[in-house]
Order: structure tokens, then sequence, then C-alpha cells
């Protein structure tokens, strides 16, 4: 897999890997980043937190360097001067309200008039109106926003959000969506994770796709899209004619195999658009009646695992 | 920095419910001590209060309470998850277990402290006994602050600090302390009442230790060194694992 290339990379890992005993989590992963919105997909268990943990110095890199801003992360508190981390997990002190809590981090981070930076990042995610009732109180989506003040407060270069939508309603990510895209127009290096396909879509330029701890793809998000449509597909037809329809359809170039087995037609296509265009032209010149067309591996496990193998 | 640890810590230490049974456990010699006075104990003054001291204070409270909050201070807030906000913050290492030994300490010296001069004298006040009560109350806010140091490096070393913590107390102060006399140059609880007995003067021949007061206070030295160097070297290095 070709990493992105750039010649001054604020987030670099070269061959990072993490292991856990004969457990490999993130395995010989190499990208550079920079300026802009950079969305790192994979299925649940692929890995994503773990490389967002490495990159936030949470976790020594078993082989390999996870570097931001050319310095590694791991046991370098410095560097936090230059991240913002807004973890998956929900934990918040629960007895701090959500201005205290981003009171405390800009404290931690020495800033200059804290009292006014907690209240700015409060500001920014919309958490004003309950801003002085206890954590402990808060839904999920106002839990997320507050751990996202926390991380803004110090005006991070770099931002990494390990599913940062979890829990907010359509509102609210769309809301997050927009500060997290001013925030890359202003220059900042924005990581973020997610499991579905649509979250990555709207918010990011660029693409990681992780996939059982490798790096399946990266690179710009239209180019990965279009691997993902143009990988073969397999599709599952019911007709009035299947015979019929099948020995036509393997003389198609669209089409690379068919199979007919327990009363199913099987159809892998080599060519998505191309095969959705063929098939009712097909079977309309046949006359055979289309009941049914759905496609049977169509799961995000079923994408990323072609990317891998690629 | 250390300033908003140490508040944040206080907040969430005082706001469990552990916090208050600690509170009502540490106050047991208090009550037992009123209930010595109003038996009208006809004993010694001084050996009264040094036997009560060693027994429900240094050997028992001291330790458990220390145990307790020197275990909570981090511990805890590594085991909920909150501490990653304190980890990825540009704060040294050191910094974060001072501030965290600090609370630990503080909060254990005060009611420990508090419960061994009110217990202390109410058996001995006016009886001649006030030397050691205030010896010892000296002498427990020393040993407070080695074993919620040790205690806090515990909790950075195993994630079963409370059950190792309270081996230690029972099996090896309590039990092997008792039999093996090699064992108290490892024992918080003897550093303890050897300063005791060194503070008290001659009430001090009443506290039963065979450990030298000198000998006592540079072990104290380096117990709490070697804990702050062991706690702050382990969150130095201290991962987070991710959930995927």
């Amino acid at each position: 897999m070709t990493p992105t290339g750039r010649a001054d990379p604020v987030v670099e890992l070269r061959n990072a890997s993490r292991w856990y005993g004969n457990v490999v989590a993130v395995n010989d992963i190499s990208f550079a980043l920079g300026p802009g919105v950079t969305g790192l997909l994979g299925p649940n268990g692929a890995g994503k937190s773990t490389l967002l943990h490495l990159v936030a110095g949470l976790l020594r890199p078993s082989a390999g360097q996870v570097l931001v801003g050319g310095r590694s992360t791991w046991r370098n508190p410095t560097i936090y001067r230059s991240i913002g981390l807004v973890p998956e997990r929900e934990a918040v002190h629960p007895y701090l309200s959500g201005y205290e809590f981003a009171l405390y981090n800009a404290r931690l981070q020495g800033l200059p008039d804290p009292p006014g930076a907690a209240a700015r990042a409060i500001a920014t995610v919309d958490l004003g109106e309950v801003q002085h009732r206890p954590i402990g109180t808060y839904s999920k989506g106002m839990r997320q926003r507050a751990k996202i003040a926390g991380a803004l407060v110090h005006d991070p270069p770099v931002l990494l959000l390990d599913e940062p939508f979890n829990g907010m309603d359509p509102r609210q990510r769309l809301h997050m969506i927009e500060l997290l895209r001013a925030m890359a127009a202003d220059g900042r290096t924005i990581l973020f994770s997610s499991h579905i396909l649509e979250e990555v879509e709207r918010l990011a330029q660029e693409v990681l796709v992780i996939y059982a701890g490798r790096l399946a793809a990266a690179g710009d998000f239209r180019e990965i899209r279009r691997l993902m449509t143009d990988r073969p597909h397999t599709f599952t037809v019911r007709s009035s004619d299947d015979r019929r329809l099948a020995a036509a359809l393997v003389a198609d170039a669209s089409v690379f195999g068919v199979e007919l087995f327990d009363g199913l037609l099987s159809v892998r296509a080599s060519d998505f658009a191309a095969f959705t265009r063929a098939l009712p032209r097909i079977a309309r010149d046949l006359g055979v009646t289309l009941f049914e067309l759905h496609p049977s591996d169509e799961s995000l496990e079923s994408v990323f695992a072609y990317l891998v193998r690629r | 920095m250390i300033r908003a640890i140490v508040e944040v810590t206080v907040r969430g230490i005082l706001g469990r419910r552990r916090s208050l049974l600690v509170v009502l456990f540490a106050a047991l010699p208090v009550l037992v001590a009123v209930v010595v006075r109003i038996g009208g104990s006809t004993s010694d003054a001084v050996s009264l209060s040094a036997d009560l001291l060693d027994a429900l204070v240094v050997r028992t409270v001291l330790p458990l309470v220390a145990l307790v909050f020197g275990t909570a201070v981090l511990g805890s807030e590594l085991d909920d998850g909150t501490a990653i906000h304190l980890l990825v913050k540009p704060v040294e290492r050191w910094r974060i277990v001072l501030a965290k030994l600090a609370v630990a300490a503080v909060l254990t010296i005060v009611l420990v402290a508090l419960v061994t001069l009110v217990a202390g004298l109410v058996v001995g006040a006016g009886r001649g006994a006030e030397r050691i009560v205030v010896a010892s109350a000296v002498a427990v806010a020393v040993g407070g602050l080695v074993y919620a140091a040790l205690f806090l490096a515990l909790s950075l070393v195993t994630s079963r600090a409370l059950i190792v913590g309270l081996a230690y107390v029972l099996i090896w102060e309590d039990v092997l302390g008792g039999l093996l006399e090699g064992t108290q140059a490892f024992s918080v609880r003897q550093y303890t009442l050897a300063i005791a007995r060194l503070l008290a003067g001659d009430d001090g021949q009443a506290i039963n230790v065979a450990l030298a007061a000198s000998s006592a206070i540079v072990l104290s030295a380096i117990v709490l060194a070697g804990a702050f160097a062991l706690a702050t070297r382990r969150l130095a290095s201290y991962e987070i694992h991710g959930t995927d």
C-alpha cells in the first residue's frame, strides 16, 4: 500500500506496528498527514483506536516510529501542547460540570486565561445551556461534546477524535461536521475514526482504510470510493427464468461468473456500473421478468477485506 | 497545574461513598477510647494510650486509610478511564504523582492524626499521657506519608493494588513482622512506632518496637523517595489501550 506521501507531514507513521503477545493490533503501517480532515475508516476491531492511541502517545509502538511535528509521541508529554484527543470511552469526571471540565483541561494546558479558554470551548461545542450541570447528568451526545470542548480548549494544531459522532443526534452531528471542517480550513490536521462510511464521506477529503490492523487503502476519498465501487460485486438475482438469464449474462463483458445453486442465481460482476446497466437490458431482450436483485457482499467487512486483498 | 489536579482529585475522592466509610472506620479508636475512659481503667495512662494507639491506630486505621486513599487518587481514575484526560496534557509525570501523593497523604494524615489526638487525649488527657499522644500523632503523620506513597506506587504497578496492599499490611507487617524480626526493616508500621518512641522521650518506653529511630527515619526517607520514583517511572510508561 502506498502511504499518503507529503514533503512536510504533521502526523507521520513509519512502519509502525503494535502487538500484544502473538496478537498484532497494528501491522507495519506507514502514512503521512498534513492539514485537513482525514478519516480513519474500518470495521469494529480493525485497530482504529489502537492506531489513534499510538498517534496520541498513549501506546508504545512495538516497532517503527510515530511522529507528530517530527517528534516522537511516546513518553513525550510536551507533545500535548500540539495535540487534542477525544477518546472513544465516555469516561469523564461525572462530578464536574461541562464548564469545570473545560476549565480543568485549560489549567492543565497552562493557558494564560483558563476561564476565557474554557468559555470559548464550551461555546464552540454549543454546550452553553447545560455548562453548569454535572456531566453525570448529561446525555451521551452532551458528554461527547464536553470531551471535545476539553480537547479543543488549547486550540491544538492536531486533533485526534475516536468515533466522535457516537451518541450525537443529526443536528449535533451536522454542527460538529461544520466545526471540524472550519478547523481544518484554518490549517489544522484532523484525524478521526469511524466505522460508518457515510460519516467519513461527509467530512474527510482523505481517508485511511484499516482492516485487521493493516492499512488497506490510503489517499483521496473519491479514489478509495471508486475502488470500493469498482471492485467485483456479487448479486443474487431472482427472475422468471433464471437459467436463460444466467446463460445470457455469462456472455456479457461486465460479468465474469454466474452460479445457479439451490434455485438461486448468483452473479459476480467485474464492473459494477456496466452490470447494473446491462442486466435490465438483457432481461428485457430475453423477455425475462426480474423479481429481485440484491447485492450479497455489501457489508463494510467484505469491502475492507477486498481492499486488503488487492 | 498541580493545584488543578489536587482540586479535581479531592472532589473525586470525597464524593465517593467509600470515603464516608473510611471516615466512619477511622473514628473507631475514638469510640474505643471513650469506652475505656468511661470504664474507668486503672492502668497507667501512658501505657494505656500507647497500647490503644499501637493496636488501633498504627496497626489498623493508619495503613487501611492510607491504602484506600493511596490506591484511589490515581488508581481509580486509571480504572474508570478518566485519567486519559490528565495523561494527554503537557504535565511532567512527576508533577502528577506529586499532586496525587499530596492528596492521599494530606487526607490520610489529617484524618488519622486527628483520630490519634482525640482518642489519645480521651484516654490520657490530664493523666500525664499528653506527650506520647502528640508524639504518636506526629509519627502517624510521617507514617501516613510513607504509606500513601507506597500504595500510590502500588496502584501503578498492579490493578489489584487494594488486595496486594492489604496482604502487605496483614501478612507482611502483622504476621511476619511478629515472627521474623528481619522483616521489620521493611515495615512502615515499625518506622511509625520507632519515630513515636523517639518523640515521646521517656514516655516512649511504653511503645514496644525493636527498630532504632535513626534507622526508621532513614528507611522512611528511602521508601518515600523510592515509591515516588517508581510511581513517576510507571506513569511515564503507562499505556492506555484502545477499544479495538
